[in-house]
Order: C-alpha cells, then sequence, then structure tokens
C-alpha cells in the first residue's frame, strides 16, 4: 500500500500549484469525502491508525496551502529541493471575487446622517411636505425630494440595490416597465426609507396616482 | 493485435458475465472479431446470457484432445462477428483444473486468431481465477457500489498482487528474500498486500524492477448496478484511491444503470444489448466500448500518480 509520504500537498489535493484558495478549499472537502471513516470508497482499506495519519495529513496540506504566509513558505521550500518549478508558483491566478455592484459609496452611515441632516433643512422640509401632502404622488415629487436631499440614483442603488433601470422608471412614470405591484410596493417603502420620508404616504399616493393614469 | 480482457471480480452476482457478453456483443457490432469465453469453470451459465441453448462442448473437446485448437472448438452466436467457447459441458470436477491444463487453456488463448477475446471469470480469489485474470495486463474488474462487493473488489486486486508479485518473485530469483520476510512476520505479510512494502524494504535494489513490473498493469474496472441515487463521483474517487495506493495503472471505465429490464432479459434468455439497445443502460454499456476501445494502453500510456 503506497501512502503520502513522498506527495507533495498539491499532490495529496490533487490540484496544480497555482490553485486559487477556492479551489484548495473545494478539493480539501473532495479529499476529505474520499478518506473519512463513513466513505464507501475507502472504509475497508485502511486500519483506523492509517485513516488518521492520512486525515492529519490532508488537514495539514489544507492549512498550509490556505494560509497566504505558510503556503509561500512551502513554495519556497518546493522550489528549493527542485520539486516545483518557481515559474508556475510565481504565476499563481488567484481569482479575487468580483464585487457585484460597483458603488463609490465607501461607508454606508455616513451616507444615512448626511440625507438625515439635508432633510431637517427648512427649505428641504418644505418641499418633502409639499409632496407628501399631495393626494397623488407621481414620479416627478419623488425625483424632487430627492434631488432636494442630494442623492444621486447611482447612491440609491448602491445602498437598497433597486437596480437603477427600475428608479428610472419609478421617478420617470413608465409604468408600463414597472415591476408587478407587490414589489413596487417594497421598492417605493425602500427608497422613502432611505430618503427620510414617510414609506406609507408614499406607496398610497404612488399605486393611486398609477390606478388613475390607467384608467385614463 | 489482439486484445485479452480478463473480466473478474471477487464477488457473485455482480454482473460479470452480464458484462462479458454485452460488451463482445457491442464490439462485434464495430465490425471486430470477438471471442467470448466461459472460464467460470464449474459454473458457467454465460451461454445463457447469449441465448444458446446447445454451446457444444467447448473447453472440453480441447482438454480432450478431441479438436487439436482452441478455434476449432469457437461456436457464433445470433451477432455476426461474436463467438463463443463454453465451458459447458466440461467434467463435473473441472472447477479443480490441473496446472498443466490451465496453462494449456491460458497459452492457447494467446494464440486465439481474434480482434478482442474476452474472459468470463469466476467467483473467489482461486488461483485458477487469478491466473486468468493475469493472462493480460489489462484485466477488468466488475463491482457494485456496495460495502460488500468493495471489500470483495480490494480483496481481488491485493489477491491478483500477491499472486503475480510471486510470480515475479520466482522468475527473478527472490525466494531467500520471500522466506524470510514469510518467517520474520509469521505468515502475517503473506495475507496483507503491504507484502510489496516488506520486499520492498528487504531488497531495496529490486525495488524499481518489482515497481516497473507492477506499474505495466492497466486495470480497468466498472461500477455496474449503479442506482441513481448515489454520488456519481463514487467511480472517479475509486480511481484517485486506486491509482495513489496500489502500484499498477487503474481507469474507471463508467457505471452501468441499474435497470429491471436487465433481469427480464436473464429470464428471457436473450441478450440484453440486443434486445434493448436504446435504454439508459445499454448507453452505459456503449460508453463503456467505447472507452475500452479509445484508451488502448499501447496507445495511450496513463501517467503515474506519484
Amino acid at each position: 500500500m503506497k501512502n503520502f509520504e513522498r506527495l507533495t500537498y498539491y499532490d495529496i489535493l490533487k490540484i496544480p500549484p497555482n490553485s486559487s484558495s477556492f479551489e484548495i478549499k473545494r478539493a480539501y472537502r473532495d479529499a476529505l469525502s474520499i478518506y473519512n471513516e463513513d466513505s464507501l470508497v475507502t472504509y475497508s482499506l485502511f486500519s483506523s491508525d492509517e485513516r488518521d495519519k492520512i486525515l492529519k495529513t490532508i488537514e495539514e496540506a489544507f492549512l498550509t496551502l490556505i494560509n497566504e504566509n505558510k503556503r509561500s513558505a512551502y513554495d519556497r521550500m518546493l522550489t528549493d529541493s527542485g520539486q516545483v518549478d518557481l515559474s508556475i508558483t510565481s504565476m499563481r491566478n488567484q481569482k479575487k471575487p468580483v464585487p457585484f455592484y460597483s458603488s463609490n459609496i465607501t461607508d454606508i452611515d455616513n451616507f444615512a446622517e448626511r440625507v438625515r441632516k439635508k432633510s431637517r433643512e427648512q427649505e428641504v422640509k418644505k418641499l418633502t411636505n409639499e409632496a407628501l401632502s399631495k393626494d397623488l404622488i407621481s414620479g416627478d415629487d419623488l425625483k424632487k425630494v430627492r434631488e432636494a436631499v442630494d442623492v444621486e440614483i447611482s447612491e440609491i442603488n448602491a445602498i437598497t440595490r433597486i437596480s437603477v433601470s427600475v428608479i428610472k422608471s419609478i421617478e420617470g412614470n413608465q409604468f408600463e416597465s414597472l415591476p408587478p405591484e407587490l414589489y413596487l410596493k417594497n421598492f417605493l417603502r425602500t427608497y422613502a426609507k432611505t430618503l427620510k420620508i414617510d414609506p406609507q404616504r408614499i406607496i398610497d399616493g404612488y399605486l393611486k396616482n398609477i390606478s388613475l393614469a390607467q384608467k385614463k | 493485435m489482439t486484445e485479452i480482457y480478463p473480466i473478474g471480480g471477487g464477488k457473485g452476482g455482480v454482473g460479470k458475465s452480464f458484462i462479458t457478453a454485452n460488451l463482445g456483443a457491442l464490439f462485434a457490432k464495430r465490425g471486430k472479431r470477438v471471442v467470448l469465453i466461459d472460464l467460470d469453470l464449474g459454473a458457467s451459465n454465460l451461454h445463457t446470457l447469449l441465448g444458446i441453448n446447445n454451446p457444444g462442448n467447448g473447453i472440453n473437446s480441447f482438454l480432450d484432445k478431441t479438436a487439436k485448437k482452441l478455434d476449432r472448438v469457437a461456436v457464433p452466436t445470433i451477432i455476426p462477428n461474436l463467438f463463443f467457447i463454453s465451458s459447458l459441458h466440461c467434467s463435473m470436477e473441472v472447477a479443480n483444473l490441473s496446472h498443466a491444463h490451465k496453462l494449456k487453456i491460458i497459452n492457447a488463448i494467446k494464440k486465439l486468431p481474434f480482434d478482442y477475446i474476452l474472459l468470463d471469470l469466476g467467483t473467489g480469489t482461486d488461483f485458477n481465477t487469478l491466473d486468468f485474470f493475469l493472462t493480460s495486463k489489462q484485466g477488468i474488474f466488475i463491482c457494485t457500489p456496495e460495502p460488500t462487493s468493495i471489500e470483495n473488489s480490494f480483496r481481488f486486486i491485493k489477491t491478483v498482487y500477491l499472486r503475480k508479485l510471486k510470480q515475479i518473485i520466482k522468475q527473478h530469483a527472490f525466494q531467500s528474500i520471500i522466506k524470510n520476510a514469510d518467517a520474520s512476520s509469521n505468515t502475517a505479510a503473506m495475507q496483507s498486500p503491504d507484502i510489496i512494502e516488506i520486499i520492498l524494504k528487504h531488497d531495496p535494489d529490486r525495488k524499481e524492477l518489482l515497481k516497473n513490473k507492477l506499474n505495466e498493469f492497466h486495470f480497468k474496472f466498472i461500477l455496474n448496478q449503479f442506482r441513481k441515487n448515489l454520488d456519481a463521483t463514487l467511480g472517479d474517487q475509486f480511481e484517485t484511491v486506486f491509482n495513489r495506493h496500489f502500484y499498477s495503472n487503474f481507469q474507471f471505465l463508467g457505471n452501468v444503470g441499474y435497470d429491471v429490464r436487465i433481469h427480464d432479459s436473464v429470464l428471457s434468455k436473450k441478450l440484453y444489448i440486443h434486445k434493448y439497445p436504446y435504454t439508459p443502460s445499454s448507453t452505459d454499456l456503449k460508453k463503456i466500448a467505447e472507452n475500452i476501445t479509445n484508451n488502448r494502453p499501447s496507445e495511450q500510456p496513463e501517467q503515474e500518480i506519484s
């Protein structure tokens, strides 16, 4: 029975030396599924001592490779002993997570504070109340309020994750491209909360405006 | 070139004869000249799976010298190009084949003028079965994804190894070492595949010879009666483990799905692949046949993981 003695950590996990941390994690999980004591594949192949030894080696391999510092030390050791070509390890294609939303707002707390301050200003308060006091609330009213508190569409998008096109449809009164009512209500609620205005008033007014427009 | 594929596996009822019959038919349908030999001596029933009622005297007439050459006793089947050599009408004691007869059969098999020779082996790990399995370096073993079958498969590989090691040792005169190893560990060594380690320790000079000899083997394996709810990567996991912890090369050929119609085809004594050519299990078998023809070890040497 051959064992792991002469394999490198990369061989043990069956991955190339330029694997990313994601690949290492997956390889570790696969190795455990092969060598755990309930595994159909190996349960009868090893004594419990042998298994413990193997599992310990696999864990050691994982803990070394997943740790940046330990891994580069290990790679150096491998290249020095000629087991791995340095050019391979230096070309490591570490995959960085790609941000799904690109955003220039770094501090959400700061944003909330900014909106709160702004909305307390006399002029803004007056404009907001004017919009909210109306029975029918249109997209234009919402846009006015947003501009009064000095918030960009992209900022709302970054904080609420409501897509830019939906926000534009809401503000532009493009009723045909709006999402179904259930979603719309939630979008309006989040939108209103972000701008620190009464969500229920906005939802009621906006939906009334839509139904009226559709009757025409 | 003639390719010999012994088909074995420690456990009974895993489908050795079934796979032999159907793979043979698939090779024949691809235009190869194929012969199936029932070497499950004393428990032959490959002819039934092929739908042959009277398979003739087969190996028996070769052993009692009524037929001079083994290919004379091959009978045709319903599939063109597919021939069959039976051991049905051998003596009741044929399971205990004499050493001379065994060698006679093995040597005759190696000379058969066919493209593919498939040997259907019996259950268990007796010397006859092991020697037939070692006729070629590319034995196929069948196992089902059940603990009982898997235990027996490991056992089977280990006994094949031990048998092969003894052959090598005889040829290269390491008797004294094996005797020492044997004496020093009270026969425990003979029961365990770690005999390799013991020999390697006692005679590091021969280490390479031994490793090279074992590395010449390209065993293949098939998971039969594979049910849908199982982990589909099971076969690949086996391949990894075999290649890592044994000294030869192992290739996973594929799963054959479980199908009740296989049972029906046995009951009606019809060849499954012929009766149900378009079922999922038939597709599995076709893929396996393709894997075998496409991955000849002579053309595509496999990498050793070490």
